[in-house]
């Protein structure tokens, strides 16, 4: 038998559930013998950094670990294709990519732990899904192992491919339970010839939204916006990448246009301070939130979460303000408040059409759902999950509804 | 090709139900007014539905799908009818449900970039609202001033310039539909990350299998302030594939790049009186941005251009000229009957970097076959257009036709590519989906299917090579009437 397991333990936990065996497949191939010999309640893991997300699953019989199958399998420069095992680290893609003048267009935090299987498991992203999309925007094809062991390919390996279902997008954010994502191919993007942002201290919400209004009407087109909330307000950083001309030509116009806004922002050649200072807000714990909503309604979200900030030992919160997507997190000072702050942030953000999602949480405030009112297409997603996975054997309970 | 026996008529009484719910003059049943109905652009297959019905909301969607479940009709909802790969060719005594006259745009949000609207309005009447404020949408497929969005949705519709932008995918952010048991649902919406499974992104590209969507929400683009167009002419199709390789390495991502070879070029200028040169290749390409970045592409690519061999460059002087080229490659299709009585498209993928090989090899099959091959394609992502031309009047002509297609799709997927990049499966290239996907594969797509559509009431035969079924899991399997009565087939 090519995959024997070893006993779980506590650092094979997924979302707090400790399996009674880990496996750790080097294939696709083996992935399949595995899938269809366990029997059992299956989790997965990739470089686990969001083990945390979701509900903890009723009880685990296994965990397949994907880091062995850490093999890049084809990389196409001249087509800007590459096509990698699950255990693949981003910061691996990015290293080879880089080589190339190329980079999958991906910065969440993290990129050093961070899978391409767990990436697309959850959906991550960081500040440049706003020019490049999230990941279901840059992912073509995916080999799929099913509960059953069946191993079955959606998509390509072109850009531009329509045939069948678009198995590989419908897989982003599943959460490992659809199936075990054992390959992913991705389309890359150029690698910009320069960068430069524009960073603007002490803006008030309103001022961020008109700031990126005003932007956007003169025509610029940043590749990211992270507004990180501190004691003076947000600071806003406005980044632009693309050849050396373009971007110089583009931060100078978007500080002419702040000073004509009254604010006075900062051009920086290199915002490594500022990323890390994101990073950091958005792996800050043991409380994490993430929240959505309509991106000129960042007034509304700041008030929403102004108590909840108020009862953590400095939180954190991150801004995308072009996409409409926040992140906040911190150390829970006070428990029962901050539970509070977050039931009135999150009924509020979902009438709204947001929503809020405890991404994790500190044992205090676990009993919160951590993803908020079943979604209005819940029955639709229940039966997708019974299609794939009929026995509820893969991730049970952990996500929407106890999916 | 394919043609319907199954031509009876439905009860009198039923069709009145019909009526009842969408009004008499939304309700056709006379056989003559229903031919109109019995094909999609792709002409050769014909089928006669059993009935065509043009709601006006989603409420009388709910009620058309009601009535069709209760009589155990097939649904194949319609658009504009525009598709390519038959994805709207109704299967016998069918129930068309063509949403054509839901066409109101709902809503526009410029503050958060999105819409609402009908899937019955037209692409381009999108842009044309949104031009005066500064917006347009992105995808924009060659037929965009007659097909609807819902159509856009149901093919995942590409155009010339989601080489930069995407495809309509990537543009959709929610939805509203109706399922095949008449409840309505929401997928995704204005604001992003909806928790959940993405069900938006498995409706795109569905080809009308899932559901009727009566709702999109989509997203709207601030344009770019500055477009440069150029036209560039080459002594064959290797050099324009050489400039196309040397742009991409280059950084450069145009906001399109398409591609000519002298036979197309030859029928575009009998078509349109385009003034273009009889050359090998031409190049019509785009890029958009900033106005100090396109300074830097355009000079760049044009430089680029030029080191790959070409023989002239030209640049629109006005955007009447610019609109003048682009209407040039978009009637390509429809330009090939100046040069040939029939045509068939194929719509293929292949990696760039192999588009010289594979342009030689469909040279080969061109001179194998006997029959002249046009090509006119999105060389940027390597989305392959060959206009196999030939004369339906010379016995076996379209046959053979129809198998030079096959090839090319065969060398497609041997390329590594795909068998549709934009038009999507349909009846068309059914057969051929096997050759690309696995029977795992393939029953794996059929089980998204079958979570929306246990009962595979909509669209049945498209996409799917064999028939399909969805089993007894998780809820009973109950036989249509018409099913039963072999009327309907599933797929």
């Amino acid at each position: 038998m090519a995959t024997t397991s070893r006993p779980g333990e506590v650092r094979d936990a997924v979302a707090g559930a400790v399996p009674e065996r880990v496996f750790e497949p080097v294939n696709a191939d083996e992935c399949t013998e595995v899938m269809a010999r366990e029997g059992g309640r299956i989790g997965f893991i990739g470089g686990g950094t969001e083990l945390a997300l979701g509900s903890a699953p009723a009880a685990l019989d296994a965990v397949v670990r994907t880091g062995r199958m850490s093999r890049i399998l084809e990389y196409a420069p001249a087509d800007m294709v590459l096509i990698a095992e699950a255990g693949v680290t981003l910061a691996q893609v990015q290293a080879v990519a880089r080589q190339e003048g190329q980079m999958l267009a991906l910065d969440p935090p993290l990129p050093e732990r961070a899978t391409l299987g767990g990436l697309v498991a959850t959906g991550g992203f960081g500040p440049r899904r706003a020019r490049y999309g999230a990941i279901r925007d840059l992912i073509l094809g995916v080999a799929l192992v099913r509960a059953d062991g069946v191993l079955a390919r959606g998509g390509g390996k072109v850009v531009k491919n329509v045939a069948g279902f678009d198995l590989p997008k419908l897989l982003c954010g599943s959460l490992g339970t659809l199936g075990l994502i054992a390959e992913a191919t991705f389309r890359l993007h150029p690698l910009p010839e320069a960068s430069a942002t524009a960073m603007c201290a002490g803006l008030t919400a309103a001022q961020v939204v008109a700031l990126m209004a005003d932007a956007r009407q003169a025509q610029l087109e940043p590749s990211s916006g992270v507004a990180l909330r501190g004691g003076g307000g947000f600071d806003l950083g406005i980044r632009f990448d693309g050849f050396a001309a373009g971007v110089r030509e583009q931060v100078t116009r978007m500080g002419a246009i702040a000073r004509a806004a009254g604010l006075s922002c900062e051009i920086v050649a290199d915002d490594a301070a500022a990323r890390r200072r994101h990073d950091q807000a958005r792996v800050a714990g043991p409380l994490r939130v993430k929240l959505t909503a309509l991106p000129a309604r960042l007034a509304e979200v700041d008030a929403l979460l102004a108590p909840v900030l108020a009862a953590l030992a400095g939180g954190s919160f991150a801004w995308y303000p072009s996409l409409g997507i926040g992140f906040a997190g911190g150390e829970v000072a006070d428990e029962a408040a901050a539970s509070a702050a977050l039931a009135v942030a999150r009924a509020s953000l979902v009438a709204a059409g947001g929503s809020l999602v405890v991404e994790a949480a500190p044992p205090g405030l676990r009993s919160i759902d951590p993803w908020g009112p079943p979604p209005p297409a819940f029955a639709l997603m229940t039966a997708l999950k019974q299609r794939f996975d009929p026995d509820g054997r893969l991730n049970p309970g952990r996500f929407v509804g106890g999916l | 090709m394919e043609s319907s026996g199954a031509d009876r008529p439905l009860p009198r009484a039923l069709v009145a139900r019909f009526a009842e719910v969408v009004g008499e003059s939304s309700c056709i049943s006379d056989p003559a007014a229903l031919r109109t109905y019995e094909c999609d652009a792709l002409a050769g297959f014909r089928v006669r539905p059993g009935l065509v019905v043009l709601p006006r909301s989603t409420d009388e969607v709910v009620a058309v799908v009601m009535l069709a479940r209760a009589a155990g009709l097939p649904i194949v909802p319609r658009g504009s009818g525009t598709g390519l790969s038959g994805g709207a060719l109704p299967v016998p005594g069918c129930v068309v449900l063509g949403l054509s006259r839901m066409k109101r745009i709902l809503e526009i949000d410029l503050d958060n970039q999105w819409m609402r609207v009908e899937p019955g309005v037209i692409n381009l009447e999108i842009s044309r609202r949104l031009a005066p404020h500064g917006y347009y949408y992105a995808p924009d497929p060659s037929s965009q001033q007659v097909c609807t969005i819902g159509g856009n949705v149901a093919e995942n519709s590409g155009g010339a310039h989601c080489l930069k932008y995407g495809f309509t995918t990537n543009h959709v952010l929610g939805a509203t539909m109706v399922l095949a048991d008449g409840a309505v649902v929401q997928l995704g919406g204005p604001v992003l990350d909806a928790t959940g499974y993405d069900l938006r992104s498995a409706l795109v590209g569905s080809e009308g299998m899932l559901g009727v969507v009566t709702e999109v929400v989509l997203r709207i683009l601030r344009a770019p302030q500055a477009t440069r167009t150029f036209f560039a002419t080459f002594p064959s199709t290797s050099e324009a594939g050489q400039a196309v390789s040397l742009i991409v390495a280059a950084g450069i991502v145009p906001a399109a790049i398409e591609m000519m070879d002298r036979l197309a070029i030859r029928a575009i200028v009998a078509a349109t009186g385009v003034d273009w040169p009889d050359v090998g290749a031409a190049l019509l390409m785009d890029v958009d941005g900033t106005a100090a970045e396109v300074e830097h592409t355009a000079s760049e690519a044009t430089r680029l251009v030029r080191e790959a061999g070409a023989l002239e460059v030209r640049v629109p002087r006005d955007p009447t000229e610019r609109d003048v080229m682009w209407r040039g490659r978009k009637s390509a299709f429809a330009a090939m009957g100046r040069i040939s009585p029939n045509y068939v498209v194929q719509d293929g993928v292949i990696p760039r970097s192999d588009i010289a090989r594979v342009l030689l090899e469909i040279e080969g099959l061109s001179a194998r076959s006997g029959l002249r091959i046009a090509n006119v394609f999105h060389a940027g992502d390597g989305n392959l257009h060959p206009l196999i031309l030939y004369d339906a009047a010379v016995p076996g002509q379209e046959q053979l036709a129809e198998e030079t297609g096959a090839e090319i799709l065969r060398m497609c997927v041997r390329a590594g590519g795909s068998i549709t990049g934009e038009h999507g499966v349909g009846a068309d290239k059914a057969a051929s989906m096997a050759e690309m996907f696995s029977e795992d594969d393939l029953a794996t797509m059929n089980l998204v299917r079958c979570a929306f559509d246990p009962e595979t009431r909509f669209n049945p035969g498209k996409v799917f090579p064999t028939p399909r079924l969805c089993g007894d899991r998780p809820g009973p399997y109950v036989a249509h009437t018409a099913e039963l009565a072999g009327l309907a087939g599933r797929g």
